[in-house]
């Protein structure tokens, strides 16, 4: 074939073909870890598709084939009838976009596949082939048509009374957003679902011109000339059944480099929850108690992806019926103290060996190593956990209004907790020494505000809420003046008082500077970076 | 049908719903009247018990909660008045659409990505700078259509295309303050456009 390759062991094809994403995906294969079928087209369809204005010719063709084997594989066929076959449809550049271009799950489920996907379930639950509906309906509307996320919200809101769980409420849920995407796109939602395929790979083609992606790819330096490819799969369903879940696992903690997993696990769920933070998750470690089998193959997938790379890995994972299935394979990329107690362990575990961990030691990382960080607890007395918005360690006493913020700071420090921020907030921010917002993420206006201010800050701390002059997070009732501390970085909302690292304490980077010296041979006292900055000119001297 | 200029008192009331507790000249700005007719229009509503003003360091102009009712109902009377709630809610979703981006850059501007890590943007670097600035632009163009058609519904929203243009020129012209820190940054505008129409939508945050 032409355009399509297969998330084979035996696709030789690089990152600049078939994406960062795929190629991550063949790399699992090779290590013989479990992902779902399917297959990639590559980058060169999609440039072809942007220059001419259609899909190539003879990729409908291929797709077919590609289609058909993949319906082999599983046992099923894509839009029924019998066993119904959906699959996702995702973008995959060389370089990664996170949440810039077109994602649609459960392509293929139609009218008639949805209702057969209803019958296999072995729970008399019909909510789950329903919510999979709707959850492909959101993504073809946003794909295909203007229309939002939010204003789709809307219309299911409307429908369902705010009350999806009842199947009934789901069904009148659906059918409003079908008559929502039918007037928006001049003609109803297919249910051909070889039809809904071509339009989701063309959709995701497009969505590499987007003023969104252009502007990322702009301000990222990356080419604008790469294109994407599209990576289609079979679904695994994080949300059939109890023993089905989703997560994101890291092989040690991003925030510490403790080598210990670290990661959140949603149960009942698809992956798109995690990512959103629209719902609330659990530690990873949860995973060990509930699901046994799935959290020994996740570990076993960590260990080789890892000593695969060695260096620390980011994994993407759904199970499905106790059965693990991984989605996303990287690097970790870890930052910072987290990046030096990394370097020494892998040093220590005779993975790499003391240049090599001098090397990849930044002195940004040292930079960064040198913000104050929360102690690490290992996760016990961590009341709520988000995306760290702007750096620093900070206590203070709980305010959940502006208001109550202003009137509380004369007597000492306040962290302002809401549920997000609105100019309305702008007072209670500019007295607070902190602030704590349950939703949004890192470019959110809080977050920016933040920054604008330099106050530490902790933004989509999924799970919190502000009710009047409480919170309620991690199962407590704070009420208003409770004393906290966040750790902007990390992410970390604590009871009370901080216990603080700084650079100074860190017995790993003092290691790592002793190993500067070594190699340096100037055992002079010297600022860190500098004591780093010689042994890496001596290391590319004489490597 | 043409709406009619929001009255002056209804522009003062909802700059403060919009923009927060603040000063004179800060509502002086946001409304574009002068200083004078402003501190007017907040003492006569002060009367009303529409809003208080707080001495102090922290001091300045507030809404109360009658004053937020207030606001509440005649907004909405003047949207529906005009006629303009379909015109102000498709305004709203091309908003949604630019909203991520706008976010996007400035959160770009004041973190930008170095081998993998990002770390604060000490703006020593002029190609980054012009380059984010440049795809602020990009974006203030589609905006405008957006604006225009708010103004085109309720001329009230005009005032938001004369801040944000002014935002930018002044971050265009080395003032860096103006795309995410000054009080009147293009951030803190687009921010209060965002809460504006929630608030004339009547869509809860």
């Amino acid at each position: 074939m032409r355009w399509i390759h297969p998330l084979s062991p035996d696709t030789g094809e690089t990152a600049d073909v078939i994406g960062g994403k795929a190629y991550g995906l063949v790399l699992l294969r090779r290590l013989g870890l479990p992902v779902p079928p399917g297959f990639v087209i590559g980058t060169d369809a999609c440039r072809a598709f942007l220059r001419d204005g259609r899909l190539p010719d003879g990729l409908d063709d291929e797709l077919a084939v590609a289609v058909a084997a993949l319906e082999e594989t599983t046992d099923r066929r894509l839009g029924g009838p019998g066993r119904p076959l959906a699959v996702s449809v995702r973008s995959g550049a060389r370089e990664s976009m996170p949440g810039m271009m077109t994602t649609i799950l459960n392509l293929g489920l139609t009218a008639a596949a949805t209702a057969a996907l209803e019958t296999e379930t072995e729970t008399d639950d019909t909510r789950f082939a329903l919510d999979a509906r709707l959850r492909f309906l959101y993504g073809f509307a946003t794909a295909t048509t203007d229309l939002t996320a939010e204003a789709l919200d809307a219309v299911v809101n409307e429908a369902t009374g705010h009350d999806p769980g009842d199947a009934r409420r789901l069904s009148r849920a659906i059918h409003e957003v079908e008559a929502a995407i039918g007037r928006r796109a001049g003609r109803p939602v297919p249910d051909d679902a070889a039809e809904q395929l071509r339009l989701a790979v063309a959709a995701v083609f497009s969505s590499w011109d987007t003023p969104r992606a252009t502007t990322y790819r702009e301000l990222h330096a990356i080419p604008h000339d790469l294109g994407t490819a599209v990576i289609v799969q079979a679904m695994v369903f994080g949300n059939r059944d109890d023993r089905s879940g989703t997560g994101v696992a890291f092989s040690r903690d991003p925030n510490t480099g403790e080598p210990v997993p670290f990661g959140e696990v949603l149960f009942g769920r698809q992956g798109e929850d995690v990512v959103s933070g629209r719902s609330s998750t659990l530690p990873l470690r949860d995973l060990a108690d509930r699901e046994p089998e799935v959290w020994t193959a996740l570990l076993d997938a960590l260990d080789r992806v890892e000593a695969h790379h060695r260096d620390t890995c980011y994994l993407e994972f759904t199970f499905e019926a106790g059965e693990l299935w991984l989605l996303q394979a990287r690097p970790g990329r870890f930052t910072g103290a987290a990046a030096v107690r990394l370097a020494t362990d892998l040093a220590d575990e005779g993975v790499i060996g003391r240049h090599e961990a001098l090397l990849r030691v930044s002195p940004h990382d040292l930079r960064h190593a040198r913000t104050r960080r929360l102690a690490a607890t290992g996760g016990a007395g961590v009341l709520a956990r988000g995306l760290g918005a702007c750096p620093g360690v900070v206590a203070g006493r709980v305010a959940t209004t502006a208001d109550g913020a202003v009137r509380m700071a004369a007597e000492g420090p306040v962290i302002l907790v809401r549920p997000e921020t609105s100019p309305l907030d702008m007072r209670g921010i500019a007295v607070a020494a902190g602030i704590v917002t349950a939703r949004g993420g890192p470019a959110s206006h809080a977050a920016i505000v933040a920054r604008t201010m330099g106050k530490p800050a902790v933004v989509g701390v999924a799970g919190l809420t502000v009710t009047g002059a409480s919170v309620r997070a991690g199962g407590q009732v704070l009420p208003e003046g409770t004393l906290i501390s966040i750790d902007g970085t990390g992410g970390e909302v604590v009871l009370g008082s901080p216990s603080v690292t700084t650079a100074a304490t860190d017995p790993h980077l003092l290691r790592l500077l002793e190993w500067a010296d070594e190699v340096s041979g100037d055992t002079s006292g010297r600022p860190a970076d500098q004591r780093l900055h010689a042994a890496h000119a001596a290391l590319r001297r004489h490597p | 049908m043409t709406a009619s200029p929001t009255g002056d008192d209804l522009l003062v009331l909802h700059a403060l719903r919009c923009a927060g507790f603040t000063d004179l000249a800060r509502v002086a700005a946001v409304t574009g009247l002068g200083e004078s007719d402003a501190e007017s229009e907040l003492i006569t509503l002060a009367t009303a018990g529409h809003v208080t003003y707080t001495a102090g360091v922290f001091g300045g102009w507030g809404l109360t909660e009658a004053g937020r009712a207030a606001d509440a109902r005649r907004i909405t009377e003047e949207l529906e008045a005009a006629g303009a709630r379909t015109a102000v809610a498709g305004a709203y979703e091309r908003f949604l659409v630019l909203n991520p981006e706008l976010l996007d850059i400035c959160g770009a501007w004041q973190l930008r990505p170095v081998g993998g890590a990002t770390t604060v943007n000490d703006h020593t670097d002029p190609a980054y700078d012009a380059r984010v600035l440049g795809r602020l632009a990009d974006l203030d163009r589609r905006a405008q259509a957006v604006c225009a058609d708010l103004s085109a519904a309720l001329p009230r929203f005009g005032r938001y295309r004369i801040r944000l243009a002014d935002a930018l020129a002044r971050a265009a012209s080395g003032d860096l303050d103006y795309v995410t820190d000054d009080m009147a940054s293009y951030h803190t505008v687009w921010f209060q456009l965002h809460e504006d129409l929630l608030a004339t939508l009547g869509i809860p945050r």
